[in-house]
């Protein structure tokens, strides 16, 4: 199956054979938010192992390169955004002057902290989204008893990029063979906006009535439930780790809030 | 005038989609481009108006390279039809709708209102001139579509399946203006399906077989050719069976069969 | 009773000056192959989506008239039943597709899952489909990908998964090369007789070879009800949608006096082959 999904709308999934990928989706989430609720009350000492530990696993699961790739794109500006404004600009009273600047160390623990919450809830859902390809996702939730409408809510803007992109490509041939230029100064190309957007938005619109008579006719929400086919493979196992995994999410998230 | 010198084109390496496609086409002549589905059609298309450019090989277009004119220059030499009218409709007027294209080439006040008015009878919708094109028929549609390429008078003409879905009036009315653009000595080169469409309208077929040019040869030629025809999957038009089966020579439409056919019974 | 009867239909779009359907009756029986041919702007998509029962919707109600099938009229139909009776497949093949399948696969299997069909069930039927409309080699592919005759495909085996008794193809062959489309007739030929067809065409000839009764509608009214040759002989036919090539060869001979006066024009080659006296080219 994996190998076939290669050439389908995917996002960030990358195939393979491991322990997450071939996991219940179900499981792969709650381990996300497992994660997610420990990023958000481990000291900084324990994001940064739990962050560790997630690339470690996403280097053996294979995803490792795109996983981290878009991690260090997404954490380098708030890294240098957090050491400036909380390091440089926000006056605290340990301010150490070394000259030209000004800098607190407690500020800097500070942007330390939130940097590698942030990295570890980051590095999670990356972890999630690199393993569970959506189709499997949009069939786990389909299985256990998810209202289908959920679940194409979920669903049809990953499938409908693609298809929306592709459209808005023929549009801009289409005006660029009748002579609109596309090339030119910042003020032409502002001009021809309206030009490529009118069929853009007129078409979609069309589109979306066309597609509820189209759903209605595949008698798409008439049953409360429907058939999956090529359900994800669950496990009793899977199952309990799921229940303990929800559990200690939500009690790792209360605890330290009632200890206040 | 059009001349395409040995292209070759590929969307990924090692997997030509294209491969040394040559030929010349003068001005005043009508060319049909037929083959079956994914045989190259489209792409031919695509690299004629500049959107796609050859990997290797040249194509020149009225005198423009289409490798070192913008897209939106060459259309003033090569004007596109394309399947789906929608895509290329915006204005919430039909007459705006043909008046964009002249209006882009700098045509203005009463130049621009002859030109539009003449655009609009020739595609039959004068009477619709206000109306939004989205509230007129999907066929009347082409015809905006038509007309609004038609209004930049371009040299060279691209029209991609633009007799589907048309009934005896609209295609007469489509055959009308392609033999007038004919003899205005505009290239018109149809992308078809339609066989019988072909038969009646060109001059000449180009035959597209696995992304290699398997024909090139007069309409009559072309259709009597049967191996060829098989081979690029294209129908041979009724006309052109029933003159062979009858021993007349090909006839390309009724009009001729029935001449040919009341010329021999009459000797 | 017939299977579907349509009862003096009259239906206009909001704030539309004129009628689309102007009093349309027709009855088409369990099995029939029917044709209904129509000129530009006659209201060919208008009344295939009444056939189909996805009209009346909301503010699109009939000015008077109903369409029923076995009996009932759609109106009381459930969203269900109605996708088990009847099927309809529009003209614009990506328009087709549902948005909620990620493979060929799925997107014919998304019909039979909605049902909560068994999955052997769906597995059949997904099976049964791929091979009539010859897309097993695209199974695994995304349908947004496909070329507009493979989409074209793809939609019809998208509603043949759901076993209609009745489908309703608006130009199913327009998008298709002439070996695709005479491949999807012949298997449309070898469907279970109980299956009851109906397309609606612009085009004389791509209808000639399915259907055995033949409609013309035109400026919303049914004008011509027979056979292929009674309705493409009609004048009103002729005028608005021409003659097909071998019926204008022999028109303009019997026009010359050319043509014996008891002799049925011919609509297709074969026809003209035995009319001409010459032998026939394929059997």
């Amino acid at each position: 199956m994996s190998a076939g999904k290669a050439g389908q709308p995917s996002l960030l999934f990358t195939p393979g054979e491991s322990l997450l990928h071939r996991a219940n989706p179900i499981t792969s989430l709650a381990l996300m938010l497992w994660m997610i609720s420990a990023a958000a009350v481990l000291p900084t000492i324990g994001t940064t192992i739990l962050t560790a530990a997630a690339i470690l696993v996403s280097l053996v699961t294979g995803v490792g390169k795109r996983a981290v790739k878009r991690l260090l794109l997404t954490m380098t500006p708030i890294g240098v955004a957090l050491v400036v404004v909380h390091g440089l600009l926000i006056e605290r009273p340990d301010f150490y002057d070394h000259g030209l600047v000004s800098i607190s160390p407690s500020g800097l623990d500070y942007a330390l902290r939130v940097f590698m919450r942030v990295a570890a809830m980051l590095m999670a859902t990356l972890l999630f989204v690199t393993t569970t390809h959506p189709a499997d996702m949009l069939k786990a939730l389909d299985q256990r008893g998810v209202p289908p409408g959920v679940g194409y809510l979920v669903a049809s803007p990953l499938l409908l990029i693609e298809p929306f992109s592709d459209r808005a490509k023929a549009i801009r041939d289409a005006q660029r063979v009748r002579g609109l230029d596309m090339t030119g100064s910042w003020k032409a190309r502002i001009k021809a906006l309206p030009v490529l957007l009118m069929p853009l938005i007129t078409l979609a619109l069309s589109d979306l009535d066309q597609r509820a008579s189209v759903l209605s006719g595949r008698a798409f929400r008439a049953l409360p439930r429907r058939t999956v086919i090529n359900a994800p493979h669950d496990s009793t196992f899977q199952l309990w780790l799921r229940r303990l995994l929800f559990t200690l999410a939500v009690l790792q998230l209360g605890i330290p809030l009632l200890w206040r | 005038m059009l001349t395409v010198d040995d292209v070759t084109f590929a969307y990924a390496p090692g997997a030509p989609v294209l491969s040394d496609v040559t030929f010349h086409v003068p001005p005043g002549q009508v060319v049909a481009i037929v083959g079956r589905n994914g045989a190259g059609k489209s792409t031919l298309l695509r690299l004629l108006n500049g959107l796609y450019q050859p990997a290797t090989g040249a194509i020149v277009v009225n005198g423009n390279a289409t490798s070192d004119t913008p897209v939106h220059l060459l259309a003033r030499s090569i004007g596109t039809v394309f399947q789906a009218p929608e895509q290329q409709i915006f204005n919430a007027k039909v007459v705006d709708e043909i008046a964009f294209g002249p209006k882009q080439l700098g045509l203005t006040g009463k130049a621009l209102d002859e030109r539009v008015g003449a655009v609009l009878e020739r595609i039959g919708l004068a009477g619709e001139a206000e109306t939004h094109p989205l509230d007129i028929d999907a066929s009347a549609r082409r015809m905006v579509a038509i007309g609004s390429v038609l209004a930049m008078q371009p040299p060279v003409l691209l029209l991609d399946e633009a007799q589907r879905g048309l009934d005896k009036a609209a295609i007469d009315r489509l055959a009308k203006i392609i033999a007038d653009e004919k003899a205005r000595g505009t290239t018109v080169l149809l992308v078809c399906h339609d066989m019988d469409f072909v038969a009646r309208n060109a001059d000449r077929v180009l035959g597209l077989a696995r992304g290699r040019l398997a024909a090139d040869l007069s309409t009559e030629g072309f259709f009597t050719d049967a191996a060829l025809t098989a081979a690029i999957g294209v129908e041979v038009p009724d006309m052109v069976s029933l003159s062979a089966a009858l021993g007349l020579a090909p006839a390309l439409s009724p009009e001729r069969f029935a001449a040919a056919w009341m010329a021999r019974n009459e000797a | 009773m017939a299977l579907i009867d349509v009862a003096d239909l009259a239906f206009r779009f909001p704030r539309a000056k004129e009628l689309v359907l102007d009093g349309i009756t027709l009855s088409i029986e369990a099995g029939e192959r029917v044709a209904i041919l129509a000129p530009n702007a006659a209201g060919k998509t208008t009344l295939a989506r009444w056939l189909s029962g996805l009209l009346p919707e909301g503010v699109l109600t009939a000015e008077r008239g109903h369409v029923a099938m076995a009996g009932k009229p759609f109106a009381e139909w459930s969203v269900a039943e109605r996708a088990t009776a009847i099927q309809f497949v529009g003209q614009v093949p990506s328009q087709q597709l549902t948005g909620c399948a990620f493979t060929v696969y799925e997107e014919i299997a998304f019909g039979p899952c909605n049902l909560a069909l068994p999955e052997a069930e769906v597995r059949a039927r997904v099976d049964e489909a791929l091979t009539i409309c010859n897309l097993r080699h695209l199974a695994e592919r995304d349908p947004f990908t496909l070329s507009g005759g493979e989409t074209q495909r793809l939609s019809i085996a998208a509603a043949l998964a759901m076993k209609p008794r009745v489908l309703v193809l608006d130009e199913p062959t327009s998008n298709l090369d002439p070996e695709s489309r005479d491949d999807l007739l012949a298997q449309l030929d070898l469907l279970p007789g109980g299956l009851t067809i109906i397309v609606l065409e612009v085009a004389l000839r791509p209808s000639l070879a399915l259907a055995k009764r033949f409609l013309l509608l035109d400026q919303g009214r049914i004008v011509a009800d027979g056979t292929a040759s009674e309705v493409l002989n009609d004048p009103r036919c002729i005028e608005t949608l021409g003659m097909t090539a071998v019926t204008e060869a022999a028109f303009r001979l019997r026009e010359a006096g050319r043509w014996p006066d008891a002799t049925l024009l011919p609509l297709t080659l074969n026809e003209a082959l035995d009319s001409f006296g010459a032998p026939r080219a394929h059997g």
